[in-house]
């Protein structure tokens, strides 16, 4: 009874912090995503190793890294430890892997834009490994190490 | 220096190939960052401590494996990767490796 007391206690406005901010969080930023999608449309994105439609005489194509971590909040947290019993998709995780990897992306976009170029080859997106207090899985977050090759293309 | 990571460089063709270059890291936040990050897992939100980490430890890195290439007379370096793994609790290695080669502008036909 007390365990369950205790728990209540502790856990639950974890839970709540995590659900009224984490939620916020989340949301504000994959507005921001998705407008960064919606302004750089023309900027052309590819994993290919060539140079699609590379514009001859440009400046020389470079390479741009970007580095992202996000932290899940104790709401994920907690319903993930759930979905481990049961098993299946954890949907609280999925958001913010995507939401790493979609951000290294927009940030790569915005520093070749930056510099003058309008596309991108050979994109790399990796998972990385910070160390920090990951190691003991008590804060899960996602990292990530995105590269690729910035040049100029002749856009129609 | 032209750096990129595919094998090729558009409006550039390969003269001489000088071989594997690499540069890499360990570095380390300070433990308010790690204390900063454990609370930011109640709220969710971006790492910035562990971004910049990375970000520090890349640059690093890769200017390492610069001053090999340059060391070696390239002017440029291809198909560059970059790998991670977590030493320990807080402290994260960056290797940075690529081919280091001399690069010279395609004449125009």
């Amino acid at each position: 009874m007390e365990v369950i007391i205790g728990l209540l206690f502790f856990v639950a406005p974890l839970v709540v912090f995590g659900l009224l901010i984490g939620r916020t969080v989340e949301r504000k930023h994959l507005r921001r995503l998705d407008e960064h999608d919606e302004s750089h449309r023309h900027f052309l994105i590819t994993q290919v190793k060539s140079f699609p439609s590379a514009m001859q005489g440009e400046r020389p194509p470079t390479l741009v890294v970007a580095e992202v971590v996000i932290a899940s909040d104790y709401l994920k947290t907690f319903m993930a430890s759930w979905r481990g019993i049961f098993g299946g998709e954890v949907r609280s995780f999925t958001t913010i892997t995507s939401r790493a990897k979609r951000e290294a992306i927009a940030r790569m976009v915005r520093e070749a834009d930056a510099l003058g170029y309008n596309a991108l080859c050979n994109v790399r997106v990796d998972p990385a490994d910070v160390g920090g207090n990951n190691t003991q899985r008590k804060n899960p977050m996602a990292a990530c190490i995105a590269s690729g090759t910035a040049y100029v293309a002749a856009r129609t | 220096m032209i750096v990129t990571n595919t094998e090729t460089v558009a409006g550039y063709e390969i003269v001489e190939t000088k071989g594997m270059v690499q540069g890499n890291t360990v570095r380390a936040k300070h433990a308010g960052r790690d204390i900063a990050a454990g609370l930011k897992n109640l709220i969710g939100g971006e790492l910035k401590g562990y971004t910049e980490l990375l970000t520090e430890s890349r640059r690093q890195a890769a200017e390492r494996m610069l001053a090999q290439a340059q060391q070696l007379g390239a002017n440029a370096v291809v198909n560059v990767r970059f790998t991670t793994s977590a030493v320990t609790s807080g402290a994260a290695e960056m290797y940075a490796y690529g081919t280091a080669v001399v690069l010279r502008p395609t004449t125009q036909g």
